[in-house]
């Protein structure tokens, strides 16, 4: 059997991918593995739109535009670390429960 | 007089505007600017207020008197000030109440002319007594002012042309009668007596309401020619009772109970009417039941009680009863019950003041006991007898207060308790320092004791008189017609025994009057001074403490002067000065009304025919006394009756007095006290009325008002307030539970949500879009779109879908009249998910109310000959239009237009 | 099997151990060189679908930089990095659903294997995915967003500067509080003498 001709094969690995990657934001706490895994989702979004730009002949659409998310990912990436790094001066660990101001 | 009818034509007779606005701006000067004007400018605005309207109404007065008869016939003076407000009725099931339309009018005819005229008379007198008996209070421009609010409030009431606008000086009157009473509100007691003065006013106000309500109701008028013109429409009977069908626990009764409570009553609206306007002047003029206001009344300034409680608003009454006295006389029962209620309040008025104390006690029991002799008057059809005996009530009573409060004036000077100034038992001997007043005093005292000749005794005689022998005659017999058939009620019918039995009671009011009026006068003004010793050159130790200026000043109790007299009881251990007669201005107006106390009862002194004032109110009472005739041997009872009115009520009455209290120097007296001591106690306590009321009726409502502070602090407190506060306390503490703060925790709900939202998104929606037109029964539905939607329908009333899914987005369907039908509508989407909607429709049956030839359309539906309807042309009317419209014909046009429409657009 | 489905199920597996491993590992470094396995899977599918641009700026940009960065900074945070050191909570209750409910939707994907049509990919030439077709696409229909993303990328510097500075030492000690004259107005009549007997006139 052939595998990925079928943009299925694509969005059903794309949306393991999400799910994984849903989960340990969900689940873990440390913001640094936090952060990575919203790269995870990122890149699995990037992976459903350039599989289904391959549909379409011609028009780059969806390859424009998993390009500015990689771009932005990036700048975000950049602005949440420093985040992190202030919020470790702050607090002296990156546990993501120490961010907790906002409680009740 | 020519100029004066030229200037102010009798129907736009614009003077009685100005009578009626001096007082009104006097009050407002005087209210307002009163206290920077200083008391000079206040005594000149106040006395000219009043005085200046007196002239004005003796001109019209007189303008009427001379005009009444000849080629001009002025019964009445006019002047309507503008239109007030019409009162819309719906007219369905009640005869006349179409539209009532009401003006700010007033009318000046004779019986309203005498009135005007005591009113702005004596009251310019107590105005002129005022000036000097109040002058020391501070409060001096808030009298003159709420004084002349009364005048302008009394003429109002007295001067209005309907029913509305004397209901506006009622309500001003018992608005000043509370401002006055309790003048010195800075006692409770006085601002109680206030409070109750105006609240028992109130009691009565309703039923005057009332009877506004019905007169609006039954004749359609509420002014008093109107009224007049069609009081007839009060004669036919109503159904009283049951109010609706039936009882409703009548269902739960036995049998006859039953029936017995279900039995209709009819009643015909004159009683209801009467009853409901007596009770209105049971209130104003203090009769049996409502009388508890104006003996506390007295908590008062006396020129006060002198004007207002002896005078003129408790006269009110008798007036609202003489000017609708061609609707009395339509309910003979209704004249009996105020007749009686009359002669039952002079009777318990006068046993109360056989054993009061204080004057000003005495002679408001004395006042109440002689209302009830107006009402006994008025009630036996002697509407002429019952309004004269008001005006020489006027004059000996105001004379009577004015020289008890010159009396007060002087024991004040160095008894300052509101109480012990006022008691007889402090008194006695004034004569010899008080000339002037003691005369004055004598002089009414013989009016109201009825002394031959003077005009309490040719008033008083004169109800008596009519008390035994004039009856209301009964209209003819109530006929009406009730949804059960045609109704006659039997009228009541008046018997001689009846008469009889108001003459006696009467006759016993009369004795008692004599006597304790005697009692009044010799303990007043003979015997020993027993308020103090008099010491002559005695000065007032504290008057040089500054206070002396207040020696005078009544009521002043936060005083120290008080202080400093307090300890010291009246009686031969207290030592002052001679008591002094008062000032002219206060003794001046009491020899006016000595005078006219003696002197006016010739104006209608009817045994011995002379009476100009009876023949000039003739004409306000033609109507009435058409009912009102006289049982036989009349004319022999005249003389008889007047011998015992003067040998038994007079001398009777005064002998026994001067018997009792100056030949045995009042030791009978008080031999009955001990021997009688209940029922001392029980008239003492003035038969325990009020307390009566306060155990009941104000028990109750202190009840109730009880309950409402429970309620208020369990119940809406407790759980609208508290309760809600805590549970959305229990919410809160609840919600918090979600604020973690981590923003996994926010995550994982935003989570949640999207799910929600995608679950929403997975699922179709079956909406529709309607257009109905009920008319033409086409029904067109238009599904709403959605992302990969296919749809299903079943319009064709036939069980099982139309079709299989497609892309048709719309379906309309036709329904007969008062067919019904249930279509489904089901919509697939991309996901394969299918939902259904199911909708039911009913082509309801024209609606009939819509006139045909509207614009609806150009179909006109005619009853053809054979009864069938059809569509036809030409013009149809109204009300020939029903039913469903024909299957054929322009109908079936419409639905192809609406189905070629629907055609386009699915395509 | 051809080229082509073993290159798809090599990346592919790749990806999902790179995921498992980064959520699964307790040392950050172990999560970071998950996330570059994860990044590297991505781009051999890139690859695949006619992609080569994006998979190579997929390299550059993500494996070159963004992993860096996370290698960086946990570098720079030290044994302060694996962050555990806090006794580990149980989930919340919020969080055990979310969780729950993603692998519940993985599951269904997994389950819609073989269901309904597939798709196919049309055969395409070489230009589909060069640099020339997607830059052409870019600086055409896309400029716009692409300056705003240059404009992003500037701010997205200063940004991470202005938050990632430490105070200078200099700041430390500020000046006394001047006074405010709009802070005196609003102070209560404590301050003012005048106050109390305004506030008493007022009845």
């Amino acid at each position: 059997m052939e595998l990925g001709l079928v943009v299925e094969h694509y969005v059903l690995l794309a949306s393991a991918i999400f799910a994984i990657g849903a989960i340990g934001f969900l689940m873990r706490r440390n913001v640094l593995v936090q952060l990575m895994c919203i790269e995870l989702m990122l890149n699995s979004v990037n992976l459903t739109l350039v599989a289904f730009n391959r549909r379409h002949h011609g028009d780059m659409n969806g390859q424009m535009f998993a390009f500015f998310i990689i771009a932005v990912a990036a700048a975000e990436l950049a602005v949440g670390l420093a985040i992190v790094l202030q919020f470790y001066r702050l607090r002296g660990s990156v546990h993501s429960d120490e961010a907790s101001s906002l409680r009740h | 007089m020519e100029a004066l009818s030229h200037i102010f034509p009798s129907q736009d007779y614009a003077l009685l505007g100005v009578i009626l606005a001096l007082p009104l701006l006097g009050a407002i000067g005087n209210g307002i600017f009163g206290k920077r004007l200083g008391k000079e400018a206040v005594t000149l605005m106040g006395l000219s207020a009043v005085g200046v309207p007196f002239l004005f109404a003796l001109a019209s007065f007189c303008l009427l008197a001379c005009h009444g008869e000849g080629e001009h016939t002025t019964t009445s003076l006019t002047w309507t000030a503008w239109h007030w407000l019409e009162l819309q009725g719906s007219g369905a099931g009640v005869a006349n109440f179409r539209s009532i339309s009401l003006d700010v009018a007033f009318r000046m005819d004779p019986l309203s002319g005498v009135m005007s005229l005591v009113i702005t008379g004596i009251g310019f007198l107590i105005h002129l007594y005022s000036s000097k008996y109040m002058e020391e209070d501070p409060g001096y421009h808030r009298f003159f002012a709420y004084l002349n609010l009364f005048i302008f409030s009394m003429l109002v009431l007295v001067l209005g042309d309907s029913l509305p606008i004397l209901f506006v000086g009622w309500e001003g009157v018992g608005l000043c009668s509370y401002l006055l009473i309790g003048f010195w509100f800075t006692e409770e007691a006085n601002a109680a007596a206030g409070k109750k003065a105006f609240i028992t006013n109130r009691v009565g106000d309703f039923g005057l309401l009332v009877a506004m309500g019905l007169l609006a109701c039954y004749v359609g008028a509420l002014d008093w020619t109107g009224i007049e013109a069609g009081r007839e429409a009060l004669l036919s009977p109503v159904k009283v009772w049951p109010v609706s069908d039936s009882v409703p626990i009548a269902g739960v009764l036995p049998q006859s109970w039953a029936e017995f409570l279900n039995a209709p009553r009819y009643l015909d609206p004159a009683t209801l009417v009467c009853l409901a306007l007596f009770l209105g002047a049971m209130g104003k003029s203090a009769q049996l039941g409502l009388h508890v206001w104006l003996p506390d009344a007295m908590a008062g300034p006396t020129p006060v009680s002198a004007l207002i409680h002896a005078a003129t608003m408790v006269t009110a009454g008798v007036y609202l009863l003489c000017r609708l006295s061609p609707v009395f006389v339509l309910s003979p029962l209704a004249m009996f019950i105020v007749a009686l209620f009359g002669a039952l309040t002079a009777l318990f008025a006068a046993t109360i003041a056989l054993v009061q104390n204080d004057i000003k006690k005495v002679l408001a029991y004395s006042t109440v006991s002689q209302l009830g002799f107006m009402f006994l008057g008025v009630g036996v059809g002697a509407f002429e007898a019952g309004f004269f005996h008001v005006l020489t009530h006027a004059f000996f009573k105001a004379c009577l207060f004015l020289g008890a409060g010159s009396v007060i004036h002087a024991m004040h000077a160095r008894i300052h308790d509101t109480n012990a100034s006022q008691d007889m038992r402090n008194m006695g001997g004034l004569r010899a320092f008080m000339p002037g007043t003691f005369m004055t005093f004598v002089a009414a005292w013989a009016a109201i004791v009825g002394l031959p000749l003077t005009s309490g005794f040719w008033s008083k005689d004169e109800i008596l008189f009519k008390a035994k022998t004039s009856f209301v005659t009964a209209p003819a017999e109530l006929r009406g017609h009730s949804p059960t058939g045609p109704v006659a009620i039997d009228t009541f019918v008046w018997t001689e025994g009846m008469g009889t039995a108001l003459y006696l009671i009467g006759l016993t009011a009369a004795i008692l009057t004599a006597f304790y009026m005697t009692r009044l006068l010799l303990g007043t003004f003979f015997g020993e001074f027993k308020g103090w010793t008099i010491t002559p050159g005695w000065t007032d130790p504290h008057a040089a403490h500054g206070h002396g200026e207040d020696d005078h000043g009544h009521d002043d109790h936060g005083h120290d002067d008080h202080a400093h007299h307090a300890h010291e009881e009246p009686g031969p251990s207290m030592q002052g000065p001679t008591p002094h007669e008062s000032p002219w201005q206060m003794t001046l107006p009491l020899w006016i009304l000595g005078g006219l106390a003696v002197a006016a009862g010739f104006l209608n002194a009817h045994a011995i025919h002379v009476a100009p004032l009876g023949h000039f109110l003739e004409p306000v009472f033609t109507t009435a006394s058409k009912s009102v005739a006289s049982h036989e041997g009349a004319e022999g009872f005249l003389w008889v009756g007047m011998a015992a009115a003067v040998l038994v009520a007079f001398g009777g009455g005064v002998g026994f007095a001067y018997w009792v209290y100056v030949q045995m120097k009042g030791v009978p007296a008080a031999e009955w006290t001990a021997k009688f001591p209940g029922v001392h106690a029980f008239l003492r306590d003035k038969w325990r009325v009020d307390e009566f009321y306060q155990e009941t009726i104000i028990g109750a409502v202190d009840s109730l008002a009880e309950m409402c502070v429970w309620a208020d602090k369990y119940i809406v407190d407790g759980i609208l307030a508290r309760f809600t506060a805590g549970l959305t306390q229990v919410l809160g503490t609840i919600l918090r539970q979600f604020q973690t703060g981590r923003v996994q925790a926010y995550s994982a709900v935003m989570t949640l949500g999207m799910f929600g939202v995608a679950a929403f998104l997975w699922s179709p929606q079956a909406s529709v879009r309607e257009q109905v037109d009920e008319r033409a029964g086409t029904y067109a539905l238009a599904a709403a779109p959605g992302l990969g939607f296919s749809y299903r329908w079943d319009v064709d009333g036939k069980e099982g879908w139309d079709g299989e899914y497609g892309a048709a987005k719309a379906a309309h369907f036709k329904l007969d009249v008062g067919e019904e039908r249930t279509v489904k509508v089901a919509v697939k989407n991309a996901f394969a998910v299918e939902s259904e909607k199911v909708f039911t429709y009913v082509r309801p049956r024209p609606d009939l109310s819509r006139p045909a030839g509207s614009v609806e359309g150009p179909t006109r539906i005619v009853k053809g000959e054979d009864g069938k309807l059809r569509a036809g042309g030409g013009p149809s009317e109204p009300g020939a239009a029903t039913g469903r419209p024909s299957p054929t014909g322009p109908d079936m046009e419409a639905l192809k237009r609406a189905m070629e429409r629907q055609r386009k657009e699915d395509e | 099997m051809t080229a082509g489905s073993l290159l798809f199920a090599v990346c592919a597996a790749l990806c999902l151990a790179g995921a498992l491993l980064v959520v699964t590992a307790k040392n950050p470094i172990r999560c970071a060189m998950g996330l570059l396995t994860t990044i590297v899977g991505i781009a051999g599918l890139f690859l695949r679908l006619s992609a080569q641009f994006l998979a190579a700026m997929q390299i550059l940009v993500y494996a070159g930089a963004v992993v860096i960065l996370f290698v960086f900074v946990i570098m720079l945070l030290g044994p302060a990095a694996s962050g555990e050191a806090a006794p580990p909570q149980r989930p919340s209750i919020s969080q055990l659903i979310a969780g729950a409910m993603v692998a519940v939707l993985g599951v269904l994907s997994l389950g819609l294997i073989g269901y309904g049509d597939s798709h196919a990919f049309e055969l395409i030439g070489q230009s589909h995915g060069s640099v020339a077709a997607v830059g052409s696409r870019i600086f055409k229909e896309g400029l716009v967003p692409f300056e705003l993303a240059t404009a992003l990328l500037l701010v997205a510097v200063v940004g991470a500067i202005a938050v990632a500075r430490s105070k200078p030492a200099g700041h430390k000690a500020k000046p006394a509080k001047e006074e405010n004259p709009t802070r005196r107005m609003f102070q209560g009549p404590v301050n003012r003498p005048g106050a109390a007997g305004a506030a008493r006139e007022n009845v």
